[in-house]
């Protein structure tokens, strides 16, 4: 049965697709993190809400976090304070819409995908900014003041790493670097995809400010830094949500450019049988798995030392890794055939 | 450069006078670190002066949990100080109440026999256990790494559970009397709290190599805080803090007491005095703990556990300082009794109040983030400042 | 630094003598530590001479406190001796880690208003130390860069552990188990 459908509709579907498809992964991946931390540290996680094995324990929270009382310090600037969570809430969504799940699943496989990913995924570090200075707390200007910094900085490596890969497929639409991609994915070229995966993953981990690189949310320091002062719905928004959000764009992010999105693991042709969107969620789920692994694991770094990694460490590797696909670009192009 | 809204902005010309000449102004920042905050153990405040990141200025407001020992011990009988003292220090609760039942029956000269020494020594030496390993918890925790508070607490559930079959409690036991212990342990302790000891030593290389091995956690750690010897001991500065600074420090090996003497057991030392050479100092003491928990239960002798003491404890009038190392460092009471039931002056001398108050000098010059390593690596009970 | 000498009791006694010799009221052993007296004016010269003395070198502050010994002898027990005691005494207590030397160091203060040196110069671990004292006992320590109160809040009154300040709430209460083991119920302890 055809259906054919005026433009106004298929963005209503594809808006409702957004909107029904983020909280999901959301409420999932945060569940993840629950029991995989848990089980890292040897003991169960969450174990009764919802009866088996706590997996409505963020459905919970959600709704308790909807009681609490919304509480806007006195001192804080009103109407900054309550448009900081939004700006940092909105990006966090709008990332999913050049997400490729398979050839056709995707929301819009717009022409410069990677560059609108880079783009509105930084459009968050302003909200942090504004959620820090007006909540009228030291504590929350510092944290503040720590992200801004942590985040222009780890901004560089991501885009140079993903340059990296836009130049090697020769087009910055998400689909068209999937197919772009020779087979193993990260492997090839020699040297120049591992490196990029793993600068990508780093600076990703410091841009989701999560450990080893959450110092502008050091719990034990400044109590959740530029979010102390927020309570209730606002929090939930604004931090967590929006944290597990970007986190899952990352990972699928991640295994779209560097591990061959939606392409089976080997070209083996039985495995062909199963869809794209299988293998999609599989690399996704293994980068995501990575990020909550690492997460109980380390100690957290300084901020002085965050930033020597980022700018003299991670920065000059992806401006050679840039170099270095280049060269490969223009003297070697068959070899980058899929 | 900084533009204060109560201020008038400065003229444009000044502005860039001021940055020609190269002094750029910065304002410092009073910062109150406490006294509730998460990385501080308990009602502890640091009033920081901070410009920028860095920590100008650093002082120490304490008292938040002062409850008067000092008044209160005049007006209670020694078996009430018992438990009264467990609450000092509480992390290292039977090592609090060795030192005043020592000073009691040197004043009354008791005898305490042998079994009752050893059985102390498995005691106290299983309290320091589970002080360093609550340490070695909550400093992971400070700097970000949250599993060992778990994997630590682990440990622990295994020696309090051994020393509640003996003692009734899990954290403030009450158990020592002068002449020896209240009374003699049930059947089957020892066997587990050698289990208990042997499984912590088991596990200890992986928390070792989890938290030490790490190079974030050195990269924190190594380097920060220095505090050099001289100054510990013009401080006053004990135990596992003091011994990261190189000082061979350890009343168990200087004067012993109990019968510490008949172990074989090492002191660890640090090399450069920065935090983790005391968190090292820390781990390690763990080990040597454990080689004394096995020697003392091998060697037990049977026996009584409690001495020849009289009916009613009245130590004649005197005055005397017995010390002993407390898992913190150097904890000693100086008890002046009139012939009393109750001490006429009991002055206590705890080993974290010494220990802070060497905290302005370490402070002065570090990162707000070196700050909470350094508080964290200083192992400091509220407790045992505030008495 | 490790244990260079392990001196005996009348070694140490007599090496601090010898060193403080003209500026003690009194030396002697007591329990094997060295104790000593001296008056409040020589008190700053006495502590730098134990923290810098050669064979002494007692550079550990381990703690400095005060005695009230006004009601001293009225408790059950007491003797009938007629000791003069002064009313408030400050007890300051030093160690040597080189030669393990335990010196006790009395500093009686015999009339109001009770005044003493301050010895923050010599031992930095002195400044909590004389604090703590003053807001307990209500003595000045003159040459104290900051004597503002330690534990006690600024506006608390009195001095606590003077023997004259009664704690209204507590009322000297004795042990209320079994006073003879054998009254005990179980017949332990």
């Amino acid at each position: 049965m055809e259906i054919t459908l005026t433009d106004w509709q298929l963005l209503l579907v594809k808006l409702a697709v957004i909107l029904a498809v983020v909280p999901a992964l959301t409420l999932v991946a945060g569940y993840a993190e629950h029991k995989v931390m848990a089980h890292l540290q040897h003991r169960l996680g969450p174990m009764y809400p919802g009866g088996f094995h706590g997996w409505a324990i963020l459905l919970a929270d959600g709704l308790k976090f909807i009681y609490k009382e919304d509480i806007i310090p006195a001192a804080a600037d009103k109407r900054v304070f309550k448009l900081a969570p939004i700006a940092i809430f909105i990006p966090a969504v709008m990332v999913y819409l050049v997400i490729p799940l398979d050839r056709t699943l995707i929301v819009e496989d717009l022409d410069v995908g990677v560059f609108y990913l880079l783009a509105i995924s930084s459009v968050s570090t302003i909200g942090v900014l504004m959620a820090g200075w007006s909540s009228a707390n030291k504590y929350a200007l510092i944290g503040a003041l720590r992200a801004g910094a942590q985040l222009i900085a780890y901004e560089l490596p991501i885009v140079l790493s993903a340059a990296v890969i836009v130049m090697l497929a020769g087009t910055m639409s998400l689909v068209g670097i999937v197919e772009a991609q020779p087979w193993p994915f990260i492997l090839w070229p020699p040297g120049i995809g591992l490196v990029a995966f793993l600068v990508f993953m780093g600076s990703g981990i410091a841009e989701l400010t999560r450990p080893p690189f959450d110092m502008p949310v050091a719990e034990s320091e400044i109590i959740t830094g530029a979010f102390t002062e927020y309570s209730g719905m606002r929090f939930i928004f604004g931090f967590f949500f929006a944290e597990v959000a970007n986190m899952v764009a990352f990972a699928a992010i991640g295994a779209t450019l560097f591990l061959g999105g939606f392409n089976p693991i080997v070209p083996w042709s039985p495995l062909d049988a199963i869809p794209g969107f299988v293998w999609f969620v599989l690399k996704a789920s293994f980068l995501l798995f990575l990020f909550l692994w690492v997460r109980p694991t380390f100690p957290r770094l300084r901020e002085d030392q965050l930033q020597k990694f980022a700018w003299k460490v991670l920065i000059p590797v992806s401006l050679f890794l840039v170099l270095a696909a280049g060269a490969w670009v223009l003297y070697a192009p068959e070899a980058l055939q899929p | 450069m900084t533009v204060d809204s109560r201020d008038e902005l400065k003229n444009p010309q000044e502005v860039i006078d001021e940055l020609a000449r190269g002094s750029l102004q910065t304002e410092q920042m009073l910062l109150n670190v406490g006294p509730q905050h998460p990385a501080t153990h308990g009602v502890f405040r640091l009033l920081a002066t901070i410009d920028g990141e860095v920590l100008v200025d650093a002082e120490p407001v304490i008292g938040y949990m002062h409850r008067g020992y000092e008044k209160l011990v005049e007006a209670r009988d020694y078996r009430q100080i018992t438990n009264l003292v467990s609450r000092m220090d509480w992390l290292s609760n039977i090592q609090n109440e060795l030192p005043m039942w020592m000073a009691v029956e040197a004043l009354m000269e008791l005898e305490v026999p042998p079994r009752a020494q050893y059985m102390r020594v498995v005691m106290v030496e299983a309290n320091r256990i589970l002080n360093h390993l609550m340490f070695f918890a909550s400093f992971g925790a400070e700097l970000g790494a949250i599993t060992p508070t778990f994997y630590a607490f682990r440990e622990r559930e295994d020696i309090q559970a051994a020393m509640e079959t003996a003692t009734g409690g899990r954290m403030h036991f009450g158990y020592m009397r002068a002449g020896g212990l209240k009374e003699d342990v049930p059947r089957g302790f020892l066997q587990a709290m050698l289990a208990a000891v042997r499984q912590v030593i088991d596990r200890m290389d992986q928390y070792y190599n989890l938290l030490v091995g790490n190079e974030i956690f050195k990269a924190r750690t190594i380097g920060v805080g220095v505090l050099e010897p001289e100054v510990a001991y013009n401080y006053g500065v004990s135990g596992p803090i003091a011994r990261g600074s190189n000082i061979n420090f350890d009343v168990r090996k200087d004067e012993p007491y109990l019968v510490y003497d008949q172990f074989d057991f090492d002191v660890p030392m640090g090399t450069s005095g920065d935090c983790f050479d005391r968190f090292w100092v820390l781990l390690h003491e763990v080990y040597e703990s454990a080689r004394i928990i096995e020697q003392a239960i091998e060697g037990m002798p049977s026996g009584p556990i409690l001495g020849k003491v009289p009916r009613v404890i009245q130590p004649p009038e005197g005055e005397v300082y017995i010390r002993t190392e407390n898992s913190l460092g150097e904890l000693g009471y100086y008890l002046i009794s009139d012939g009393d039931k109750r001490p006429y002056r009991m002055k206590i001398r705890t080993p974290s109040y010494s220990n802070v108050s060497a905290l302005p000098y370490v402070l002065k010059g570090t990162f707000v983030s070196d700050m909470i390593a350094i508080l964290g690596s200083f192992f400091f009970v509220l407790g045992d400042i505030d008495r | 630094m490790p244990v260079l000498e392990k001196l005996s009791h009348d070694d140490a006694l007599s090496r601090v003598q010898g060193l403080l010799d003209g500026l003690l009221a009194d030396a002697h052993l007591n329990y094997g530590h060295v104790d000593i007296t001296c008056v409040p004016e020589n008190l700053v010269e006495v502590t730098r001479r134990l923290r810098d003395g050669d064979g002494v070198r007692c550079r550990f502050f381990t703690f400095m406190s005060a005695v009230d010994w006004t009601t001293f002898g009225e408790g059950e027990g007491g003797t009938d001796e007629e000791t003069k005691r002064p009313p408030l005494e400050v007890l300051l207590h030093l160690y040597s880690p080189e030669y393990v030397i335990h010196v006790t160091v009395h500093v009686p203060l015999t009339a109001e208003p009770f005044i003493c040196p301050s010895i923050a110069g010599v031992f930095l671990g002195a400044l909590w130390a004389e604090r703590e004292t003053h807001e307990m006992f209500g003595i000045e320590f003159e040459g104290h860069p900051a004597l503002v109160n330690l534990y006690l809040p600024e506006d608390f009154e009195g001095n606590p552990l003077r023997k004259s300040f009664k704690l209204a709430t507590r009322v000297v209460k004795s042990w209320p188990g079994a006073k003879d083991p054998e009254e005990a119920a179980g017949g332990g302890r």
